[in-house]
């Protein structure tokens, strides 16, 4: 294979090798260092008081009691720092703690540090609050409504409602598609909400100094954002403020937020002046939330007379909770992400992001796209159908081309869809199954396509998304400064991987210090899949100057031209005259020697691509992963309960650097959309988390776990370093659709709403046995 | 989470136990017994009806014996899945234990404290600060049920796996109070509502869980024990239905049949042979017991999976058991 | 509407009533092999002191309730979830924490810790050091464990990363390689 990227006489050392991660050996024991194992000298604990109301005016806060408690340091409440915050400039409507309303059962109200956790506590309820209950908002019909200014959650919502974002795109014309179909259906969609469960419970340390430098230690997934956030809600500059990333323990989107803990972190720190830590109790993890939004997605599809998916029409409604969070992004994502992996001519979108009296909704693995994904899958299932048609030729009749423009003027390049959904029906021996299992036994297939990093930042300065500088020591090591932020996907390794690749080379050579906004350039942080694309590409081009600066050296002691030289084996070997070698470290000291410093930076921009309409940033990307899983289960027929059996998924991540990690992304990704479709539920009583707890939110164990088959479909993207595109979220795309197709072919029912529970099921069987209509 | 405060004790043998209740009861303080720690230290980390006294089973010896006919009321419910002679006799029992919880808490968790488990709910198994916010139920702090809105009954559900299948085995308990020993039948033991529970006086210990001999192998044709659970992963739940089934034939008729369930009420229900005994086992039977069963079984909406579908598994599974066990 | 009620409320989330008078007691344990003291109070839990007391960070807290094993440690060889045991329980008792799993090997890697590493059973790791422990009381009783008895032992704890699969992988792969070295003893 011939990559851009790839030198013609050098073979890869490290790229494409299945290696263990960087880290693994300090993870499996149990020296890995998270937040809440850090102890700093005099560090107190932080607790946050919590609003027992969804929806409630403050009318005052009285903290005089619990001030004189003995072992009570500082307390802080909303009036202490107003500025508001958020991920995205656009919604910047969160603060540290609530100034004059609360939103939700768990919103932040007052903090305080003390030397005990007890004091702490028992510092909080000294703390007298008076609310003025105000009307809940709890169903996002309801905050359609025109209400009110004081009902409306956020001053910046549409036409007096308390809708957040609402967005409409129109292309091609889908009435025409729709009057004209072979086939064409309308159906509605509900999903509930889910959320991370990452098992490091939310965790930060702050530190205000004796130098007036804050120092924030916090488990997140985007420490540039929290730098931003902090020196806008603290008031304090950028230069004076120090983020630091200790191993993080999960994120999926859950941390990466700047979040009101963090922000209430510091204040208490700058208020006492000593290292305050605040360790999220389950519970709180639960209303720190920014899971998936839970939706009500109407979709219309219409299929041609040559079989061809004409016309595709979403409207969605997504309840957002309480505050903006990457919302606007959500809003957009939930219809432009439905755009591929087929081709589409004729697609209108409306999406509406309400808010509500609930914990905030967020961005959360494969954000935006999983909703509205498993709606069109389905639908496309019942076209073949009924039909008569193969569900996976089908697919595979109607699949974007590549090197091609969405009708919404997505810029696709490489795309494996075909070959994904070929080898995953070859693998998984489709044609032997589909139709053809007894009642009860079913398989089933999708497909899915995502995003390789947003082609445009949230911050619209123009400063690369990543910047990557390498620092070669005396002996040839080579130090690797990111703020790419490794949260266990791999990041960390792929960046030393692609460095040692390039430089010829062990790992072990490579350190990587990505956790510190001191010594790290920006890099915008581990969300929207971008970092094997974007900051593998600062890496590679930083490592290609290093390398440049070695070959010179080389050249300069050997007497031959540059142009001979590649770096293999830490050496520097003349390919034409395999023979003349210099090592490596004769040649890092020599190009040492004019400047001291052996250093190189290189960065990542997305090149400008899109549309001029409005919304037109919104799903682009420099490229785009594609999938096609096929899923085989059968279902108790006595209980209801699913049993799952094999998946087959056939990723294209354009090139596996690691396959051993790619793997990892892939299988992981399954579970967390298993759970979604059979039976995680982010559930409410009211207004209520009815299940803040790992005993009623239910991910699945390795018990219910099919086996899962990952095929690695490699296209090689021009642009991707090494040919790389993303694997972290676009596998988790397939597996529902997949799930309830395959439900579909075991006992012939459809399901229109998630989660898809034994009882559910159970349920619909028992209307199946008393009518012959197979529809629930 | 931190645990409230409370002293702690650690008596070696019944009668120091029975010298402390003494003093507790003398001075009026609460107390509490723990033993594996699986149930009770998550509701007092919940702070649910914390005590300031606990004492400690986890060093008083000879409670974690087992025997077909007798087990100690500490022993593990690990040992208890891993029992080969238990299994031999009581393969419902042993089936039931494998299906607590999780291994680790297995590990943990002892038949007494599971016998005793505390009766589950939405309402109430939740922190502090959501009962506040919720408004506290009559089970801990409040006085009105959030279930069944009234203020007389506690409407939570048991969650135990083990004690269903003991009702089939017409178990008795050993209790060791300071009145001296008595000796209650499995299915005289669960009173009550999700507040009372049970006969046992709060200063009695459960020691010894005695299994008829009649039921055994030793003696003739066994009774035929199984016992299935509902739950939503194979692992970590706790049932929120749960069926134990006895049973004995002459040829192909019922000659004994014991029905009991648990992940219902506010107690584990013994349903007897609900008018089956005598019948021959066949489809239609087996149709007959299941809508007898699930006509009187009752569930309120108070933990995982609607009421309804908990009711209709009941009544597969008693189905089901019977066309496996005969 | 004011916020009268007072009560003592554990977790971080309310109001707490006056507490308790609390004493400290000495509290022995042997952990690792070596015997380790401190002062606690009679509710301490094992999590609590083996984190604050000991330093053995090793070991996480997840979720306060038994429900995702990332806090089990080995007690008298059986893995427990350590914040469901009070600390006082364990006197007496053998523990052993991830960090004791290469003092049995002289420092180096335990079988189960490389197979973890080259098998991708860590991703965020947050889950490894508890996974780790369930693991070894699992194949100290049961040296050959089938997939499905591997994925039965391992179902109390959680791991949201990796999906289980490299998880049962690294065991079976530990298990080969424990066979190896118990093979290599015997000759």
């Amino acid at each position: 294979m011939n990559h851009p990227h790839d030198l013609p006489n050098q073979k890869h050392s490290l790229i494409g090798k299945r290696i263990p991660l960087i880290d693994a050996f300090r993870k499996a024991t149990g020296q890995a260092i998270y937040t809440d194992d850090i102890k700093l000298p005099g560090q107190v604990v932080g607790k946050i008081l919590r609003s027992p109301h969804p929806h409630a005016k403050i009318l005052s806060i009285d903290v005089s009691e619990a001030e004189n408690i003995p072992g009570v340091h500082a307390i802080v409440t909303g009036r202490d720092a107003e500025n508001c915050f958020g991920v995205l400039p656009v919604s910047q409507d969160e603060t540290a703690l609530a100034v004059d309303k609360v939103l939700f059962i768990g919103d932040n109200v007052a903090a305080v540090a003390a030397d005990t956790e007890e004091i702490a506590l028992r510092a909080l309820g000294a703390i007298k609050v008076e609310y003025q209950v105000l009307r809940p908002f709890l169903k996002m019909e309801e905050s359609l409504e025109q209400v009110p200014e004081e009902l409306r959650l956020h001053p910046k919502t549409y036409d007096g409602t308390n809708i957040h974002k609402q967005v409409e795109q129109d292309f091609g014309d889908f009435d025409r598609a729709y009057d004209e179909a072979l086939w064409k259906k309308r159906q509605s969609f509900r999903f509930i909400g889910v959320t991370h469960a990452f098992t490091e419970p939310m965790c930060t340390i702050a530190f205000f100094d004796a130098d007036e430098r804050l120092t924030v230690w916090s488990a997140t997934q985007v420490p540039h954002y929290l730098h931003r956030a902090l020196a806008k809600v603290l008031e304090m500059p950028m230069h004076r403020i120090r983020v630091i990333r200790p191993t993080v323990g999960g994120g999926f989107g859950g941390k990466s937020d700047p979040f009101p803990h963090e922000m209430v972190a510091a204040l208490l720190s700058r208020k006492c002046r000593r290292p305050v830590k605040i360790l999220f109790d389950r519970e709180e993890v639960f209303y720190s939330n920014h899971g998936r939004h839970p939706s009500k997605i109407d979709v219309a599809l219409a299929i041609d007379k040559n079989h061809k998916i004409s016309g595709l029409h979403v409207d969605a409604l997504i309840d957002g909770g309480a505050w903006g969070s990457f919302g606007v992004v959500t809003a957009y994502y939930n219809g432009v992400l439905a755009n591929g992996p087929y081709k589409l001519p004729n697609f209108r979108y409306r999406g509406r992001r309400v808010y509500s009296n609930k914990p905030p909704c967020g961005a959360m693995r494969g954000h935006g796209a999983v909703n509205t994904r498993y709606a069109y899958e389905i639908l496309l299932d019942e076209a073949a159908h009924d039909l008569g048609l193969d569900p996976a030729a089908f697919r595979r009749d109607n699949v974007l081309p590549p090197n091609t423009k969405t009708i919404n003027e997505l810029r696709i390049t490489t795309s494996g869809i075909g070959e994904c959904i070929d080898r995953a029906v070859e693998a998984s021996s489709w044609k032997d199954k589909y139709g053809k299992l007894p009642f009860g036994h079913g398989i089933g297939i999708a497909g899915g396509f995502y995003i390789s990093g947003s082609a445009l930042p949230i911050h619209w300065d123009k400063i690369p998304q990543s910047t990557v500088h390498l620092k070669v020591d005396l002996d040839g090591g080579v130090t690797i400064h990111s703020l790419a932020a490794e949260i266990g996907q791999g990041s960390d390794t792929m960046l030393a991987q692609i460095v040692a690749d390039v430089l010829g080379l062990p790992i072990d050579y490579c350190r990587v210090f990505s956790e510190d906004t001191d010594t790290a350039p920006i890099d915008l942080g581990s969300y929207s899949s971008r970092v094997t694309f974007m900051a593998g590409n600062a890496a590679r081009r930083a490592a290609e100057e290093l390398r440049k600066a070695l070959i010179q050296a080389a050249a300069d002691l050997s007497g031959y031209p540059p142009e001979v030289f590649i770096l293999k084996d830490e050496k520097v070997i003349n390919c034409t005259r395999p023979e003349i070698q210099v090592s490596y470290r004769e040649a890092v000291r020599r190009a040492m020697k004019d400047c001291g410093a052996l250093q190189s930076s290189g960065c990542y921009q997305a090149p400008p691509m899109g549309g001029k309409f409005k919304g037109a940033a919104a799903g682009l990307s420099p490229t785009y992963s594609f999938q096609a899983f096929v899923v085989e289960l059968s279902v108790d027929l006595q209980t209801g309960k699913p049993k799952l059996h094999d998946v087959w998924a056939a990723h294209d991540c354009g090139k596996a650097l690691n396959p051993l990690a790619v793997e990892g992304q892939i299988e992981g990704s399954i579970h967390m959309g298993l759970g979604q479709v059979l039976c995680e539920e982010f559930a409410y009583n009211k207004g209520n988390v009815l299940n803040p707890n790992f005993l009623d939110y239910r991910t699945l164990s390795p018990m219910e776990m099919p086996r899962v088959h990952p095929i690695l479909v490699e296209t090689c993207d021009p642009e991707g370093p090494f040919g790389a595109k993303e694997c972290g979220e676009g596998p988790l795309l397939p597996i529902l659709p997949a799930v309830s197709n395959a439900l579909f072919d075991a006992i012939g029912i459809r399901f229109y709403e998630l989660p898809i529970t034994a009882d559910r099921i159970w349920r619909a069987l028992e209307r199946q046995k008393k009518s012959s209509a197979t529809l629930v | 989470m931190r645990l409230p405060d409370f002293d702690l004790h650690y008596p070696t043998s019944l009668e120091d136990i029975q010298g402390l209740t003494k003093k507790f009861l003398e001075t009026g303080e609460d107390f509490d017994f723990i033993a594996g720690g699986t149930d009770v230290l998550p509701n007092y980390k919940n702070r649910l009806n914390p005590k300031r006294q606990v004492i400690s089973l986890s060093k008083v010896q000879g409670l974690n014996k087992i025997s077909p006919n007798c087990i100690g009321a500490l022993a593990r419910v690990r040992d208890i899945a891993a029992h080969k002679e238990l299994g031999i006799h009581f393969p419902g029992l042993v089936q039931a234990a494998k299906l607590v919880a999780s291994p680790i808490l297995r590990n943990l968790a002892t038949l007494g404290g599971n016998l005793l488990l505390d009766t589950r709910c939405y309402y109430f198994n939740q922190s502090e600060f959501w009962r506040a916010s919720k408004g506290y139920c009559l089970k801990a702090d409040g006085d009105e049920c959030l279930v069944v809105p009234q203020k007389e009954i506690c409407y939570a559900t048991y969650s135990g796996d083990l004690a269903a299948i003991l009702l089939v085995l017409n178990a008795e308990f050993e209790l060791h109070g300071p009145d001296g020993v008595r000796k209650i039948p499995a299915r005289a033991f669960y009173r009550g509502d999700g507040i009372e529970r049970f006969v046992k006086k709060p200063e009695e210990v459960l020691t010894f869980i005695h299994i008829p001999e009649t039921q055994s192998k030793t003696r003739g044709p066994a009774l035929k024990t199984a016992y299935r659970k509902l739950r939503a992963r194979d692992t970590i739940e706790y049932p929120v239905m749960g069926v134990a089934m006895g049973l004995k034939t002459e040829g192909d008729r019922i000659s004994q049949l014991e029905v009991a369930v648990t992940g219902s009420e506010a107690i584990p229900v013994w349903y007897g042979d609900l008018g089956f005994n005598g019948e021959r086992i066949c489809q239609d039977t087996a149709e007959g017991l299941k809508k007898a069963l699930l006509n009187r079984v009752k569930t309120y909406k108070n933990v995982p999976f609607p009421p309804g579908y908990r009711r209709s598994m009941a009544g597969e599974f008693v189905k089901e058991l019977l066309l496996t066990l005969a | 509407m004011n916020q009268t009620r007072t009560k003592d409320t554990g977790s971080s989330t309310g109001n707490p009533k006056e507490s308790f008078g609390n004493t400290l007691r000495f509290l022995t344990l042997r952990v690792n092999g070596s015997e380790l003291r401190c002062a606690a109070p009679p509710k301490a839990l094992l999590l609590d002191v083996l984190r604050e007391e000991f330093n053995l960070i090793g070991t996480k807290r997840g979720c306060d309730m038994g429900t995702c094993g990332c806090c089990n440690v080995l007690l008298d060889g059986q893995a427990v979830p350590s914040c469901l045991v009070l600390a006082f329980d364990c006197e007496g008792k053998e523990i052993q924490t991830v960090e004791g799993l290469s003092v049995e090997v002289d420092g180096h890697l335990h079988p189960l810790q490389s197979a973890w590493a080259h098998s991708g059973g860590s991703q965020c790791g947050f889950c490894t050091p508890g996974f780790l422990m369930t693991a070894k009381e699992l194949l100290e009783h049961n040296p050959h464990p089938s997939r499905d008895e591997i994925a039965e032992a391992l179902s109390g704890n959680v791991c949201r990363c990796t999906g289980y699969k490299k998880i049962l992988d690294a065991v079976e792969c530990a298990a080969q390689q424990l066979q190896g070295i118990s093979q290599e003893e015997e000759r």
